[in-house]
C-alpha cells in the first residue's frame, strides 16, 4: 500500500506546497504544471479507493504515528467521506485547469495563488477525513486561513475588506468551535470522535447542551448557515473567479461536513434534526429571498448557493434513508454545478469590474460556448431534466413526500420557481436584450472551455444515467446513517 | 443604548459560561483525562521522551502539528500576497535609509544580545525533548532576536530568498521524515529510529529532528512576517494608492 | 472557601472575562485594529481556559526531568502528581493558530489602511456590512 494511501491527501499536498518556492527557482512553469500533476493522481487514487471501499465493503483506516484510535489521530475513508473527498479532488482538479493559465505574467502572485490553491484542498480533504475533533478545528482553520487569502488576493476589488469580514465571522466560529471541544474533552477525556460518540451519554446534560450549541454555532458559521452568513456573498463576488467554485465545493462543504457529522455521530439528541431542519429552512428562504433581487451576478449565485445549503440542510434534517440520499445528491450536485457557473459567470463578467448583471446582456452572441454553460447551470441548478439537479429534487421531494411534509413540498417548489426567475432573467439577458456596449466581451481561453466542457459532460451524464452515481450514494447514506458502524471501524472495536 | 444592550448580553453570555465550567471539576485528580493518562505512561516508556508535551506534540498527535506548521506557511504566504508587490522592494529601501536611527544604547545591546538570543533559541528547541520548550517557543525566540535587530538597525535588511529556503527546506524535512515512516513499511511520522534513554539528548527517535525542523521553519517565517509587517508599515508608498484604484 | 475553590473562581472567572472583553471590543468598537486586538484577547481567554481544565492542585509539569525521577523512582509514581499534559498541547497549537489568524488580519488591516486612509469600520463600506 505504499502507492496509495489515504494520508497522501494531506502529505502530499504539504511536501509540494512547501516545495513550490523552490520549484519555481528551478523553472517558472513548474509552479503551474506541478499542483496539477498532483491533483490529477489525487483524483485517480480517489477514484480507485472509492471503488476498492465500495466493492469490499470495507473502509480504509489510516493510524498515525502509529497510535490506535482513541490515542492517536486516524483518517477514516469510508463510503461517505470517501464519496465528499472524491468531489473535492475532481473540482480541485478542474479549479486548477480553468486557472493553468491564470495570472500567467506575475510570477510572485501565482506562486502564492497556487500555495493557497493547494492548501486549502488540503484543510478540506482533512476536515473530511480525520477522525479527532481537534485535528479537524485545525484543518477548518487552515481552509478558513486560505479562504481568507484567496478572497483578500485582488487588489483591484475590495477583497480586503471582504476577508475583514470573512476573518472575524470565521474567528467567532473558531472560538466557538474551540470553546465546544474543550467541554467535551472535560467531561470525557478523549478527542477521538468515535470515542466522543460513544461515551456522549455519560455527559451531564446541560453541559452537552452548551457544547452541542456551541460546536452548532462554531459549525454553522462555517457552513453559511443562517444568520451569520453575512460574510458569504462578498468573499463570493470579490474572490478570483475560480475560488467562487472552491467556496461552493470545498470551504463550504468543509464547514457543512462537520454540522452532518455533529448532528448524525457526535451527540444523542432526538431533537437535533428540528434545530437542522428550522435552520436550513431559515436559511433557504433568506437566501433565496435576497437572490431576487441581486444586481450583481456574482452575488446572486453566492445567495442561491447560500440556498442550496438551507435545501441540503433540510435534507438531512429528515433523518431518513432516503432524505440523506437526496442530501448528499444535492450536496454533489452543488458542487458541481455551482462550478460550472461561477466559471461562466466569471469568463461573461470578466471585463467588468463591478459585475453587474446588466454589464453582460446580449453577451450571448459574442461568447456562444460560455453564455451556453451559463444557460446549462442555470437550467440545471434548478432542477430541469435530463440535468442532475432534476434527480436530486426528485429525491428530495420524495424524501418530503415519504414523511408526508405536504407543506415543504410545496414550499420547495415555490422556491425552485424563484430560482428560475432569477436565472431565467440573466439568462434572458444573456441572449435576447441588446448589449450596452460598455465592456468588451472577453475571449475564453482554452483551459477554461475544457474545465467547462468537462463539468457540463459530467452534469448531463448523470442526469441521463444516474446510476452513474446512485450506487456510491445510496452506500456514503448507509454509512452516515449507521453510527455504530463508525465506532466500529474507528476504534475497531 | 445598542452598547448597553450588548453589554446585557454579554453578560449573560459570561454567566451561562461560567455556570457550565463551574460544574466541571478543578484541581482535583480526576482532570486528569484518560488518553493524558496513556500519554503520561507511554512517553517515558515506549519513546523514551522526558517532555510529554513534546512527545504528544510531535508523536502522538503529531498530525496537529503539521497542520499548524501549516498554518504558519499560509500565514506568511497569505500576508505575502495580501502585501506585497515586487517593484516595492526597490521604493522601500530607499526610504528606509532616511528614516531615523535608534539610539546608541539600544544599537550596541542589540549587537551583543543577538548572538546570546539565537543561542538560546538554539537550545530550547533542540532540547524541547528534555526540558519545558521545544520548535515553536525556540523558533519564536530566535525571531525575537531578528526583531531587536530590525528595531536597533533601520538599515538591516532581511533576505526573504534565505527565508524562503529555509522554510521550504525545513517543511520538507517534517513531511518528509513523516512519508519515510510510510516507505518502511509504518505509519505516517511513526518513529523509526531507535529511542535511546531517557533525559538523554540524543533520545526519542525522530522527535528531536522534526522539533528542529519546526524551530527552524518558525524562526523563518516569523522573521519574514515580522520583517514584511514592519517594513510595509513604516513605508508609505504613494504609487500604491494610484494603482489599487485603477485595479 | 479553601484554596482551591478560590482558585478555582478566580482562573476561571479570568478566562471568561477576558473572552468576555474581547467579544465586546469585536461587537462594540469601530476601530479596525481595536477589533484585532480583541480577537486576540479572545484568543488569550480562551488558551487559559485550555491551561486551567488541565490543572492538578500540587501537581508538576509534565516532564520527567531527572529531578523528578530521582524524587518519585518510577514513572508510575512520578506520573500521579503531573498535569494533564494534552490540554498543553492543545494550548501550543491553538497559539500558533491564533498568531496565523491575528498576521494575516493585521495585514488585511494595513491593506484597507493604505486603500482608504482610515482605521474606522464605518468608513470603510464599499460592501455591506
Amino acid at each position: 500500500m505504499v502507492a496509495v494511501n489515504p494520508i497522501y491527501y494531506i502529505a502530499l499536498p504539504l511536501l509540494f506546497a512547501f516545495m513550490l518556492p523552490i520549484l519555481g527557482k528551478i523553472y517558472k512553469g513548474l509552479i503551474r504544471i506541478v499542483p496539477g500533476i498532483l491533483y490529477a493522481y489525487l483524483m485517480v487514487m480517489s477514484l480507485y479507493l472509492l471503488r476498492q471501499v465500495n466493492i469490499t465493503g470495507q473502509p480504509i483506516i489510516v493510524e498515525i504515528a502509529g497510535w490506535k484510535a482513541p490515542w492517536g489521530i486516524n483518517l477514516i475513508f469510508d463510503a461517505f467521506t470517501g464519496l465528499i473527498v472524491t468531489f473535492i479532488t475532481v473540482l480541485a482538479f478542474l479549479v486548477w485547469m480553468y486557472s493553468y493559465r491564470f495570472k500567467k505574467v506575475e510570477f510572485d502572485n501565482a506562486l502564492k495563488y497556487f500555495v493557497l490553491l493547494m492548501l486549502v484542498t488540503v484543510g478540506s480533504i482533512g476536515v473530511v477525513l480525520t477522525g479527532d475533533i481537534f485535528n479537524q478545528f485545525v484543518f477548518l482553520e487552515i481552509t478558513a486561513l486560505s479562504s481568507y487569502g484567496l478572497t483578500a488576493f485582488y487588489r483591484g476589488r475590495d477583497g480586503a475588506e471582504a476577508a475583514f469580514k470573512y476573518l472575524l465571522v470565521g474567528s467567532l466560529a473558531s472560538t466557538f468551535i474551540l470553546l465546544g471541544i474543550l467541554l467535551i474533552y472535560s467531561q470525557l477525556g478523549t478527542l477521538n470522535m468515535a470515542d466522543i460518540a460513544r461515551n456522549i451519554h455519560i455527559m451531564k446534560p446541560e453541559l452537552k447542551i452548551m457544547a452541542f450549541l456551541l460546536l452548532f454555532i462554531g459549525y454553522g458559521i462555517e457552513a453559511e448557515m443562517f444568520p451569520m452568513n453575512g460574510w458569504a456573498p462578498d468573499a463570493y463576488s470579490q474572490a478570483p473567479g475560480p475560488i467562487g467554485s472552491v467556496f461552493a465545493s470545498m470551504t463550504s462543504k468543509a464547514g457543512l461536513y462537520a454540522l452532518i457529522r455533529l448532528t448524525f455521530t457526535l451527540f444523542d439528541f432526538s431533537t437535533v434534526s428540528k434545530l437542522l431542519f428550522v435552520m436550513g429552512l431559515l436559511t433557504l428562504i433568506f437566501a433565496e429571498g435576497i437572490a431576487l433581487r441581486q444586481e450583481k451576478i456574482k452575488r446572486m449565485l453566492a445567495y442561491s448557493s447560500i440556498g442550496q445549503i438551507g435545501l441540503i440542510m433540510i435534507a438531512f434534517s429528515f433523518n431518513t434513508y432516503l432524505g440523506v440520499f437526496a442530501g448528499i445528491f444535492l450536496m454533489i450536485n452543488h458542487a458541481l454545478i455551482k462550478s460550472l457557473l461561477f466559471f461562466s459567470a466569471s469568463y461573461l463578467a470578466y471585463n467588468s469590474p463591478k459585475k453587474y448583471i446588466k454589464d453582460i446582456q446580449g453577451f450571448g452572441k459574442y461568447m456562444p460556448i460560455t453564455a451556453f454553460m451559463f444557460g446549462l447551470g442555470a437550467f440545471a441548478i434548478v432542477g430541469f431534466p435530463p440535468f442532475s439537479g432534476f434527480w436530486s429534487k426528485f429525491y428530495l421531494l420524495l424524501a418530503a413526500a415519504q414523511k408526508h411534509y405536504i407543506v415543504l413540498i410545496i414550499l420547495i417548489l415555490s422556491v425552485s420557481l424563484v430560482e428560475l426567475v432569477y436565472y431565467l432573467r440573466v439568462v434572458h439577458k444573456l441572449y435576447f436584450a441588446e448589449p450596452t456596449g460598455e465592456y468588451e466581451p472577453h475571449k475564453p481561453r482554452w483551459n477554461g472551455m475544457l474545465a467547462m466542457i468537462l463539468l457540463a459532460l459530467v452534469i448531463i451524464a448523470i442526469g441521463v444515467y444516474p446510476d452513474l452515481i446512485t450506487h456510491y450514494i445510496d452506500r456514503a447514506a448507509v454509512m452516515i446513517m449507521d453510527k455504530a458502524q463508525y465506532i466500529h471501524n474507528s476504534l475497531g472495536l | 443604548m445598542k452598547k448597553l444592550i450588548s453589554i446585557i448580553f454579554l453578560l449573560y453570555i459570561a454567566y451561562q459560561l461560567f455556570v457550565v465550567f463551574y460544574a466541571i471539576p478543578f484541581g482535583t485528580d480526576e482532570v486528569r483525562s484518560k488518553v493524558g493518562k496513556f500519554y503520561l505512561e507511554h512517553s517515558p516508556k515506549d519513546l523514551q521522551v522526558a517532555n510529554t508535551v513534546t512527545s504528544i506534540v510531535v508523536n502522538f498527535r503529531g498530525f496537529d502539528t503539521l497542520g499548524e506548521v501549516t498554518v504558519l506557511f499560509l500565514a506568511s504566504t497569505a500576508l505575502g500576497s495580501i502585501l506585497f508587490r515586487r517593484r516595492e522592494v526597490h521604493t522601500r529601501l530607499s526610504h528606509l535609509r532616511t528614516s531615523v536611527e535608534a539610539s546608541s544604547i539600544v544599537r550596541v545591546t542589540g549587537r551583543i544580545l543577538f548572538p546570546m538570543i539565537v543561542l538560546l533559541g538554539a537550545y530550547v528547541f533542540i532540547h524541547g525533548h528534555l526540558t519545558p520548550g521545544g520548535g515553536f517557543q525556540g523558533g519564536v525566540i530566535i525571531a525575537t532576536g531578528f526583531l531587536f535587530l530590525l528595531l536597533a538597525y533601520r538599515q538591516f535588511t532581511i533576505d526573504h530568498k534565505t527565508i524562503m529556503w529555509v522554510e521550504s527546506l525545513a517543511g520538507i524535512t517534517f513531511a518528509g521524515i513523516g512519508l519515510v515512516g510510510i516507505f518502511m513499511g509504518k505509519t505516517f511520522l511513526e518513529n523509526f529510529l531507535g529511542v535511546g534513554k531517557l533525559n538523554e539528548l540524543i533520545s526519542g527517535g525522530i522527535i528531536p529532528l522534526i522539533y528542529i525542523a519546526v524551530g527552524f521553519k518558525v524562526a523563518a517565517e516569523l522573521t519574514g512576517i515580522l520583517d514584511t509587517i514592519l517594513l510595509i508599515s513604516i513605508t508609505v508608498d504613494e504609487t500604491e494608492n494610484q494603482t489599487e484604484k485603477n485595479g | 472557601m479553601d484554596n482551591l475553590q478560590i482558585l478555582k473562581i478566580a482562573f476561571y472567572g479570568a478566562s471568561i472575562s477576558l473572552i468576555i472583553v474581547g467579544l465586546y471590543a469585536v461587537i462594540t468598537k469601530r476601530n479596525l485594529i481595536k477589533i484585532v486586538l480583541g480577537l486576540s484577547i479572545m484568543d488569550n481567554g480562551l488558551n487559559l481556559l485550555f491551561i486551567t481544565i488541565g490543572f492538578v492542585n500540587n501537581g508538576t509539569a509534565p516532564i520527567f526531568s531527572p529531578l523528578v525521577m530521582e524524587k518519585y523512582k518510577t514513572v508510575e509514581a512520578a506520573s500521579q502528581v503531573m498535569v494533564d499534559p494534552v490540554v498543553q498541547a492543545l494550548v501550543l497549537t491553538a497559539i500558533v493558530i491564533g498568531f496565523g489568524v491575528t498576521a494575516v488580519a493585521l495585514a488585511l488591516v494595513l491593506r484597507l489602511y493604505r486603500h482608504h486612509n482610515t482605521t474606522n469600520i464605518d468608513e470603510i463600506r464599499n460592501l455591506k456590512w
